[in-house]
């Protein structure tokens, strides 16, 4: 589903990631880890075309990235079918929750508005925000909006979801809820890759994790294997 | 950048406002014939914008004002034994200088019973008939055709704004005519050869004194409704007008002022010979106030019309325009975004009357004859663009960054992540400043009236100077104003308040 060869980004003269190889598998759940500053977000958001790369190729959900593309429409492909959840989650202020789920079903893929907001109810719902269909962001707590979020990245039915510390900026109870979406969507067969310094996610659902120090892979291997060797 | 310049206008309101009311006649502080004396100096008023032949810009020399009341000014204030010093003013609202920035206007004032009754009037100086003036194939062809209205609907007749002319025009409910203000001769046939007019009305010497200048322009009938001009003097000043009425009298009778009108090519014996026959001029009866706000209440209210409708027909314009502008510059073509630039600085950098002047003006010139609320509808709008592009460039760039990222990994395109999440947010981020600034437009609207648009402050300035009510309808007007404005300044504070609620609420 994502094959990455020989990636190398430069920012502001440095190499913040190098010789990147890896590959992930369909249905399959991957975690990024590492120390901050470690090149997680970099290669995440260049997994997505928000940010370019400099060397080397990315192959995702069928579409192909090379070095120095920056084509918006064979970027706008990309991202349609690649999901993304961030730490902030970046919800629009100005729509309620519903429509925040709704918007890009509607403007990107042309989903009729009595459909997407079929489906809208639906993810909600899955992710346990019935209550909260018209709420406004501002009037959620941080737990609901990066649930919204979720929501709102799978109504464009993602091959890949990529989510970049989704639990970084929430108290351990919001977290737990956070965290039971994913688990949940991993057993569903979603194929993610997930940014997160929480060895317990990893433990409980990741088939392959990655260890990104200074912009290089450190170690990479299946779950059980690396998480063992961590000592934890 | 916003806050402080609508600051700026709001000052500029009341300052008007206390300017109109310490302009009321016979408020004390006119001076009489012992100061002018003693100043060694008359303080005479004109507007040189009015044209030849009365006073006007020498080609030759254009630091030198010439015309036939330039020298009769010097000739009067000689006869006081004193020198003559000009004092420039807008043509209609030259009376109001007097007592504060002038002794006398000596201007082409016609003698009408309204000035006789709200001003001193000298005896006549000089004899005038109106002159209709149309283009040579033009189908108005002689007076009697006023009657029916033209090929294009009623005849559009130019008049200068408070003359004897509009008058004299508007008192004419017999004829198939629209009578449309201007604040300068000059502009007025220059819309007539234009073809925006069907025709002026004016002095006779104006129309033969720019006959050669205007080729294309001829005089279509005889001189009719003749009149006199006086030099008015403020109410309190019976000695000063007096001693004017005495040099005069001396001018006259020597010879002076003929040899003068001949100099100018004013026919000097006939002059003599209409001026020596003048009659005076009776005072008009003052109104009672209650009949005075009865019959101007209703003018004003349809004027206080007009500056709404200028403002809610521009404002939108502007916005949609300064909005088009903003994204161009942050998210455009990189070859577009030097000339939005220059379009911003060049509208925000030129006076909006200089703008309003082009369009109405210089734009037929160029072979596109705008109507002038079209042109001051299009000339407010394009002005405030400029101002509404800068507030919404800082309410995009206020917009965080995390919100287009977002809206891209969804797959949006550009123009979606603009038109769908960037561009709502910064109009609810940029909603004060701009409510603010449509109020600000709102008063801008004045502005207007230099180019034929009567709105409130205009039909104000025309009413206060005919009726001489000017402190009672200034009263009126800025109540007019402050109902109109007052909502907008509370609808603003309300999205405020709003925003504010909105910012505590959201985390972080
Ligand atoms: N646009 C940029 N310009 C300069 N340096 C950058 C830029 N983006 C990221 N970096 C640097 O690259 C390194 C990796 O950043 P990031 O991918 O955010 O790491 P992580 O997510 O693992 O904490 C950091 O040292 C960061 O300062
Ligand atoms: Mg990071």
């Amino acid at each position: 589903m994502i094959e990455v060869e020989s990636l190398a980004a430069i920012r502001a003269g440095n190499r913040i990631l190098d010789a990147i190889t890896l590959s992930v598998a369909e249905g399959t759940v991957t975690t990024l880890v590492g120390p901050s500053g470690g090149g997680k977000s970099t290669l995440l958001r260049c997994l997505n075309g928000l940010e370019t790369f400099a060397e080397g190729r990315v192959t995702i959900a069928g579409h192909r990235l090379s070095a120095g593309d920056h084509a918006p429409r064979a970027l706008e492909r990309v991202r349609r079918d690649v999901g993304m959840v961030f730490q902030g989650f970046n919800l629009f202020p100005h729509l309620s929750a519903i429509d925040n789920v709704t918007l890009a079903p509607r403007i990107v893929r042309g989903v009729p508005p009595a459909e997407a907001r079929r489906r809208g109810l639906e993810l909600l719902q899955r992710v346990g925000l019935s209550r909260f269909v018209e709420a406004r962001p501002a009037t959620l707590s941080g737990g609901q909006q990066q649930r919204v979020a979720i929501a709102r990245s799978l109504a464009m039915e993602p091959r890949v979801m990529l989510f970049d510390e989704p639990t970084s900026a929430l108290d351990p109870q919001m977290s737990a809820e956070v965290l039971d979406v994913i688990v949940e969507l991993a057993r569903g067969g979603q194929t993610m890759v997930v940014v997160t310094h929480d060895h317990g996610f990893a433990r409980r659902a990741a088939t392959q994790v990655v260890e990104l120090v200074a912009g290089r892979v450190h170690r990479a291997g299946p779950a059980a294997e690396i998480l063992a060797g961590s000592g934890h | 950048m916003t806050p402080a310049r609508s600051g700026g206008r709001w000052r500029c309101w009341p300052a008007a406002v206390v300017w109109l009311l310490a302009a009321v006649p016979g408020a004390g502080l006119a001076a009489e014939l012992d100061e002018v004396l003693a100043r060694g100096e008359l303080v005479w008023a004109a507007d040189q914008e009015g044209g030849g032949p009365h006073v006007f810009v020498d080609p030759d020399d254009p630091t030198r004002l010439i015309g036939f009341e330039v020298e009769l000014a010097a000739l009067v204030a000689g006869e006081l034994g004193v020198k003559a010093r000009f004092q420039q003013g807008q043509w209609d609202r030259l009376p109001l200088l007097l007592g504060r920035a002038a002794d006398c206007v000596v201007n082409g004032f016609e003698s009408t019973p309204q000035r006789a009754r709200d001003w001193r009037c000298s005896r006549p100086y000089f004899a005038y008939a109106l002159q209709l003036v149309a283009r040579r194939d033009s189908a108005l062809d002689s007076l009697e055709a006023l009657a029916k209205a033209g090929p294009r609907g009623p005849w559009r007749i130019g008049v200068l704004t408070g003359s004897a002319a509009e008058i004299e025009m508007r008192r004419r409910s017999d004829l198939a005519i629209e009578v449309v203000g201007y604040d300068g001769t000059v502009d007025c046939l220059e819309q007539v050869r234009g073809r925006v007019l069907d025709a002026g009305l004016m002095d006779d010497c104006i129309a033969s004194f720019n006959a050669d200048r205007f080729g294309e322009l001829r005089g279509v009938g005889r001189p009719f409704a003749g009149g006199t001009y006086t030099i008015l003097t403020a109410p309190d000043t019976p000695r000063l007008s007096a001693a004017i009425d005495e040099a005069l009298g001396r001018l006259i009778t020597d010879g002076r002022l003929k040899a003068l009108y001949d100099r100018w090519d004013l026919a000097g014996r006939q002059q003599m010979l209409l001026l020596r026959d003048a009659a005076e001029v009776p005072p008009a009866p003052r109104g009672s106030l209650a009949d005075l706000i009865r019959g101007a209440l209703p003018l004003l209210l349809s004027s206080a019309g007009m500056t709404i409708l200028l403002s809610v027909a521009s404002f939108p314009v502007a916005i949609l325009i300064g909005l088009s502008v903003a994204v161009g510059r942050l998210h455009g073509p990189a070859w577009l975004r030097p000339f939005l630039a220059c379009y911003v600085e060049i509208l925000r950098g030129t006076p909006l009357m200089l703008q309003l002047y082009a369009l109405f003006f210089l734009l037929p010139k160029a072979g596109l004859a705008l109507p002038a609320l079209v042109a001051a509808i299009l000339g407010l709008a394009l002005n405030y663009s400029a101002y509404e592009s800068e507030i919404y460039r800082a309410g995009l760039k206020a917009v965080p960054v995390g919100q287009f990222e977002a809206a891209l990994a969804l797959g949006m395109t550009k123009w979606q992540c603009l038109r769908h999440v960037l561009v709502p947010q910064a109009v609810r981020i940029v909603m004060p400043p701009v409510t603010s600034d449509f109020i600000a437009l709102f008063k801008d609207t004045s502005v207007c009236s230099a180019i034929t648009v009567i709105e409130l402050t205009k039909r104000y300035s025309v009413l206060a100077l005919s009726t001489g009510r000017i402190a009672e309808l200034a009263i009126v007007t800025a109540l007019l104003y402050l109902a109109m404005s007052w909502p907008l300044s509370l609808l603003s504070r309300w999205f405020e308040r709003r925003l504010e609620q909105r910012c505590e609420r959201a985390p972080g």
